[in-house]
């Protein structure tokens, strides 16, 4: 079993997801059936293959430095769930 | 489905005053309101959707049209950014987002006088084949086995749009697809589904899901309406830097049904026991009728097909995890306070995503992490590149390839599998495409011994939409499919 539930709960950390201990279980199941379905790729030889990470053969373009005036701080704001003056409002992080 | 509208019949309806975007508008907000049951849809904006349909009118009187399908109305699936319209990927922790910009493909609806009817239900932030990890609620197939009255899925992730278009509760719909999410409900539900290139439409103001794989398409009635929406929604855009520059083509002008001399390819590696004999039998009469209208059918080889689910399973959701990080109660979206920042990150993201998608993310977040990044992540893109080489190698022998689009017709709701992996094997046809950046598209065939919707999907070469559509349209004019859902729901 390679997630168990001391890994399972450092992951979550990391996913900055909380998993409360009745959902360890199934968890880990579903994980470890996902895991050993990924496995089956260890099989095949790639060490002369390059890895590709986009199927679009495509240079990236340099677009104008332009000012434009749309996304202001307004409109950023509009949906934040606590906000004050220009600003984001998160619980205290520093003492 | 001959006897119900269709973008092109509506554009010659309303062109000749036989109907005006209002009345269209009402009739389909009707069929909305009477097919509640099937839960296409998340957000119903009737009002929005009643004054613009009267705005078309108005540029309709005074010759004043924005394009010939001015005054359809159209469903999104709500994935797509849509401005002062609530837009959540059926997810809880967008489920009180309201954006204030418009994605680049409903502003290209827009732009042509489309209509919107509101936002199409879909599997929480397009993950899944069954439409029910939704914070909505399954969607429900409009089609039932003739054996059974049990509800079946509609497939996913854009089960919304293809129901909706199945059912008449829009006349088209915009949808996603990252691994199949267009032309898997298609196939349930014996609609047209195309997935475009990598590149052909503009990704911006979509939920990204997995950004090297997503891409938006149309769901239609016909082949022909799939051209005309490609038509309408195509195209490079700046705010895109993956959209592409190839100029687009006048798909539906160009619509050519001729495929003398053209070679279909019929890959092995397609080939299942597991196949049922109605879709075997289905994919062989469409190779039989490709023949017989002039194409030459190639036996070939896709050797790494098999390979393309799991590559795909640690790509989606490594670039997933990466994705949804930015879902953490501080700038949109759902928040559930915490003691501290952190305390704050963890609940928020806990509460705020389903099942389906915390897997997808640990998952992710475990393929990229430290000393796993090579062995999964590195591999799986290696792996990538051999599924691509298959596709390279393939279309220098044939045209087009033709295979089932689903391992099976839609199944019912409560026999989805529980086992995650199980219900990613319904992608088994699809996903490879996604890897290889390809245009596909499922069209419906035949239908099964329970009477339900058998799709093909047909793939081309990278940017060869139109040779897709082409092959696609022959097939429909030789079958003419006109099977229709018997409408329950009304009942």
């Amino acid at each position: 079993m390679e997630f168990d539930k001391k890994s399972l709960l450092k992951l979550g950390k990391l996913a900055r997801i909380s998993i409360s201990d009745d959902k360890l279980n199934s968890l880990s199941k579903d994980l470890n059936s996902i895991l050993e379905f990924v496995d089956q790729l260890k099989e095949i030889k790639t060490n002369q293959v390059d890895p590709t990470s986009n199927s679009l053969n495509q240079k990236l373009e340099v677009r104008d430095d332009k000012v434009i005036t749309k996304n202001n701080a307004e409109d950023i704001l509009e949906n934040a769930p606590e906000k004050e003056m220009d600003f984001f409002v998160v619980p205290k992080v520093i003492e | 489905m001959k006897d119900s509208y269709t973008l092109k019949s509506l554009a010659v309806l309303l062109e000749n005053n036989k109907i005006s975007s209002k009345e269209l508008t009402s009739e389909y907000l009707k069929n909305i309101e009477n097919g509640k049951e099937l839960n296409c849809y998340n957000t119903i904006t009737q009002e929005k959707a009643l004054i613009d349909a009267g705005k078309s009118d108005e540029r309709r009187k005074s010759q004043n049209l924005r394009s010939k399908y001015d005054g359809i109305p159209i469903g999104i699936k709500d994935l797509f950014c849509t401005k002062g319209v609530t837009t959540t990927a059926s997810s809880k922790i967008l489920s009180n987002f309201v954006p204030n910009y418009e994605s680049t493909v409903t502003q290209n609806c827009d732009d042509a006088g489309l209509i919107s009817l509101g936002k199409l239900n879909c599997d929480e932030f397009a993950m899944g084949s069954t439409n029910k990890t939704s914070f909505f609620g399954s969607v429900k197939n409009p089609w039932k086995s003739v054996n059974s009255d049990n509800e079946l899925v509609p497939g996913g992730s854009s089960g919304g749009s293809a129901a909706a278009v199945s059912s008449d509760l829009c006349v088209a719909s915009l949808g996603t697809d990252t691994g199949g999410s267009i032309r898997q409900p298609a196939s349930f539900t014996g609609t047209v589904g195309l997935k475009p290139s990598y590149g052909r439409v503009s990704r911006w103001g979509i939920v990204a899901f997995a950004s090297s794989l997503d891409q938006a398409g149309p769901i239609t009635k016909t082949v022909e309406d799939a051209a005309i929406f490609l038509d309408i929604i195509s195209g490079h855009d700046e705010k895109d830097s993956t959209s592409s520059v190839n100029p687009k083509e006048n798909y539906y002008e160009n619509l050519n049904s001729d495929i003398k001399g053209m070679k279909i390819g019929i890959p092995k590696e397609f080939r299942s026991d597991k196949l049922p004999a109605s879709t075997q039998k289905s994919w062989d009469e469409c190779a039989n009728l490709l023949k017989t209208n002039g194409a030459e059918i190639v036996d070939i080889s896709l050797p790494h097909t098999m390979s393309a689910l799991p590559a795909y399973y640690i790509i989606a959701p490594a670039e997933a995890s990466s994705n949804l990080a930015r879902y953490d109660g501080v700038r949109y979206g759902l928040r559930v306070k915490g003691n501290d920042l952190i305390d704050m990150y963890e609940k928020t993201r806990s509460e705020g995503f389903g099942d389906e998608v915390k897997r997808r993310i640990l998952i992710g977040t475990y393929v990229l992490s430290s000393g796993y990044y090579d062995a999964y992540y590195i591999k799986a893109q290696k792996i990538r590149s051999l599924i691509k080489s298959d596709y390279v190698e393939a279309f220098k022998k044939v045209d087009a390839i033709l295979t089932p689009s689903t391992p099976s017709t839609a199944f019912e709701i409560a026999n989805e599998p529980s086992d995650p992996v199980q219900n990613y094997l319904n992608d088994i046809f699809t996903v490879p495409v996604n890897l290889a950046g390809l245009p596909g598209i499922s069209i419906p065939f035949a239908n099964d011994e329970n009477n339900l919707p058998i799709g093909l999907q047909l793939i081309t070469n990278s940017f060869e939409e139109q040779k897709l559509l082409n092959v696609a349209r022959n097939i429909e004019e030789t079958i003419n499919y006109s099977e229709t859902p018997e409408k329950w729901w009304l009942k």
